[in-house]
């Protein structure tokens, strides 16, 4: 398994020890060949394979299905695949879109020492010298996304309230579902226990893909199978989510993850990690600190009549912070205004927020971010001791501004370092902006989505976990 | 060594029997053989169970099986480990899962369940301060949990960069340091430096720092903490040592440096190491045998840093899997066998 992946993905499919072939559906090459003393005596003697030389194939969907694990020749492979792919779709003349996270916008600034808008419109420049029909930005999907999670608390918080049994008391907490390896590992690792708890809101990059395959396109009178949709993600993880079932949906009906292969279309059709596009700008020997600067499509992009960029605070998608901030105005009428008082619980990747009324505790959400602190929620769910009502995981330390697909620390610079810069520019040139109040967002209710929370939106916008099986194979090697 | 070490013997006091699977690993209660309490280990075993031994009196040679702790890991018991109290057992199991025990009123109930490590846990160690404990797994990951009041127990750290199985964990005897050693054939050294408030890997001890070739399986320290040694498949013991581990505890990490092999005493993997608070190193192998080493304080200058004490040939049916030397004034060594038996041995001259 590759590194690049977050450390939740890693230790949730670390089964290559004895050899990835054994829980793996497709075969691969080389194990160490040594021989071993394994502590699981009486040690059963596994023939030894030819060493194939063919690199085999293994798409991110086999992945997905299987609980064994993506091996690093594979995750080599992907790479090359994303970058490759992309070039060739714009050479085929297909519409390429890019969708540009915030997250990725940052790393780049800090990386040439630009502003991160400066960033946006350079890309543009960049992606639309190469042929993209336009350059989007998710912060404006993520608005979309915020508001349907804000609508999702308030049910399940009412459900919670509401009704005293087992089922409903399970509605709480309410976990973000923005993060694709926490995802990944509840699905494979922790079984059906969370995943009820999990919002079934789609994340930013997830709803951009479903604004422009399933409305924008129809507007333009574009066919969805010639518009080719790239995300730029902090994370590797994402290629993961865009390769999901549930993301693939067949031209003329909504059945989404069903029939054959002919005309499925994809959300996202290929994700390019921050590091990816640094790549492909050091490939097309581009200097890019004094590449021009284009106008941005403002379509879907959160730039405002006066040209500053606006969207929520918080570095991995502001979640707890809007959900609060809704929660706290609409349950009990308590307007806030300036930051959130989040206390540091065990580090500063643990936090928490609380809303007193009338000396009662009546909101308790928490950011808790990397591994370590994502097992000790997840420990406090499985003994029934979590009495939080949002939680906003991400697998990574620090959150997605410390993605696996960002840009390195420079020589001499230390992750911390680079951390804290990427934190202070992140909100750089961006106004703080109330994401129902988003022109775009409102704009789509008006014209496709009717109603925040509706039953248009939730055929739309939502999705669902499944528990991942574990195969005999794996469980045999874990017997 | 005062004594004519030439004339020692290696003599059997008991063997104990009860497992019915090979036995794994021991560990001597480390608040028992001394203020008259009677010593007393726990064992276990691939039969899921552990086992709590103790001695009949302070100065008898016999033991007597105290409790079988069992219906818990549903898998083989690979490690085992007291508190520096003596008042919590931690069990580290093939079923992902490492327990806490507390001797209850003469029983022993599990206390808590910790869950996270994807499959096999190999080792558990507890800090010296009793707060911290580390697992180890065939998932690759090292983790630090905090065992707070209540027996209530979090994540410190999940720690990667092993790139294969990770067979044991050891902390440092006063420091809050860490080592595990894998079958990846390194010694990772762990450290929670200010800098950022995660753990990290502060060094990696491998062939191009003179250590094993093959899978590194035991992690043993001197009384003062200022060597350890490490046994492997490549069939050497390593003695490894750091100029100053004082300055630890002052925010800075000490280097270890490779000191010393033994080689060629050993013809099959060596399992185990202990090295006793007296300095005497014993080994234990998949040669049946155990070996015990000493200093070898009258060499010249050129001379081999340790020597063979003595080989006790058959010393089990079966390989040996622990080596343990036991707390009190005159220590013991008990052993864990592949044969399903406990050995406890006498140093006699």
């Amino acid at each position: 398994m590759s590194d690049k992946f977050s450390a939740a993905l890693r230790i949730g499919d670390l089964n290559d020890f004895i050899a990835p072939s054994q829980a793996c559906i497709v075969s691969l090459k080389g194990s160490k060949t040594n021989t071993f003393k394994s502590d699981n005596k009486p040690q059963v003697s596994i023939a030894k394979k030819q060493v194939q030389s063919e690199p085999v194939k293994i798409s991110l969907k086999d992945c997905l299905a299987c609980s064994g694990c993506v091996t690093s020749a594979e995750t080599v492979m992907l790479e090359k695949q994303s970058l490759d792919e992309f070039l060739s779709n714009v050479d085929k003349g297909k519409a390429v879109i890019v969708s540009l996270s915030p997250q990725s916008r940052a790393s780049l600034a800090v990386h040439f020492d630009i502003s991160p808008l400066q960033v946006f419109k350079k890309l543009t420049r960049f992606f639309k010298s190469l042929g993209v029909k336009a350059v989007f930005d998710t912060s404006c999907s993520r608005d979309l996304t915020l508001v349907e999670s804000c609508m999702e608390f308030m049910a399940r918080y009412r459900q919670n309230q509401l009704v005293d049994d087992e089922r409903s008391k399970s509605s709480l907490p309410m976990i973000a579902s923005a993060c694709p390896g926490w995802v990944c590992y509840a699905e494979k690792q922790l079984g059906s226990f969370v995943l009820p708890n999990i919002s079934k809101v789609k994340s930013p990059q997830q709803t951009i893909g479903t604004i422009i395959k399933h409305y924008l396109c129809q507007d333009m009178g574009v066919r969805p199978e010639e518009v080719y949709h790239v995300t730029v993600m902090p994370c590797y993880d994402k290629k993961l989510e865009a390769a999901r079932d549930d993301f693939v949906f067949q031209l003329g009906s909504h059945d989404e993850g069903h029939g054959s292969d002919v005309n499925m279309i994809s959300e996202v059709d290929s994700v390019l990690t921050t590091g990816e596009v640094l790549e492909l700008i050091q490939l097309k020997d581009v200097d890019f600190k004094s590449l021009e600067e284009d106008p941005l499509d403002r379509l879907l992009t959160n730039i405002n009549e006066e040209g500053y960029l606006y969207g929520v605070r918080g570095s991995s998608g502001g979640y707890a912070e809007t959900i609060f901030r809704y929660a706290a105005k609409t349950l009990f009428g308590r307007q806030i205004d300036g930051p959130l008082n989040f206390r540091n619980i065990r580090n500063s990747d643990f936090q928490e927020v609380t809303l007193e009324v009338e000396g009662k505790t009546v909101l308790r959400f928490a950011l808790c971010y990397g591994f370590r602190n994502l097992q000790n929620v997840v420990r406090k769910l499985k003994t029934g001791k979590c009495d939080y009502h949002f939680l906003e995981i991400m697998a990574c330390p620090s959150g997605c501004l410390n993605g696996g697909g960002q840009i390195k620390p420079k020589t001499g610079q230390s992750p911390k370092e680079l951390s804290q810069l990427l934190e202070t520019v992140y909100m750089e040139n961006v106004w703080e902006a109330e994401p129902f109040d988003n022109p775009t967002v409102r704009d789509l209710y008006d014209k496709w989505l009717e109603q925040p929370g509706s039953e248009k939106a939730q055929r739309f916008m939502h999705t669902q976990y499944h528990p991942v099986e574990k195969s005999i194979t794996s469980q045999l090697q874990n017997w | 060594m005062g004594m004519a070490i030439e004339s020692m013997e290696l003599n059997e006091v008991e063997t104990l029997e009860g497992h019915t699977d090979r036995v794994w690993s021991l560990d001597w209660n480390p608040a028992t053989g001394h203020s008259g309490i009677p010593l007393l280990f726990a064992s276990s075993s691939g039969d899921k169970t552990v086992r709590v031994w103790e001695q009949n009196t302070l100065s008898s040679n016999r033991f007597t099986c105290k409790a079988v702790l069992d219906e818990t890991h549903t898998r083989t018991v690979r490690s085992c480990a007291w508190s520096p109290s003596g008042k919590l057992l931690a069990t580290a199991s093939f079923d992902a899962t490492t327990a806490l025990w507390e001797n209850v009123g003469g029983e022993f109930e599990c206390v808590s369940t910790l869950e996270g490590h994807e499959n096999e846990v190999k080792s558990v160690c507890w800090n010296a301060s009793g707060n911290l404990l580390a697992t180890c797994s065939r998932d690759k990951s090292v983790w630090i949990w905090e065992v707070q009041q209540g027996n209530d127990v979090e994540c410190v750290s999940v720690l990667q960069g092993h790139t294969q199985d990770v067979k044991m964990v050891k902390w440092h005897p006063t420091m809050d340091v860490l080592f595990s050693c894998s079958y990846d054939n390194t010694i990772k050294v762990w450290a929670d430096e200010g800098e950022s408030d995660d753990w990290q890997c502060v060094q990696t001890l491998g062939e191009p720092n003179k250590g094993h070739t093959s899978t590194v399986w035991s992690i043993s320290f001197n009384a003062s903490g200022n060597k350890m040694v490490t046994c492997s498949d490549d069939l050497t013991l390593k003695v490894w040592e750091t100029e100053n581990i004082e300055l630890q505890s002052a925010g800075e990490f000490a280097p270890w440096r490779h000191l010393y092999t033994l080689t060629d005493y050993h013809d099959r993997t060596i399992f185990s190491v202990h090295w006793s608070r007296e300095g005497i190193l014993a080994s234990g192998a998949a040669d049946n045998a155990i070996r015990l080493f000493v200093d070898n304080n009258e060499s010249e200058v050129d001379g081999p840093m340790f020597k063979l004490l003595l080989k006790k040939e058959k010393a089990h049916d079966m390989d040996i899997n622990c080596v343990q030397w036991s707390p009190g004034e005159k220590p013991l060594l008990a052993s864990a066998s592949d044969d399903g038996t406990i050995k406890v041995w006498e140093l006699a001259s």
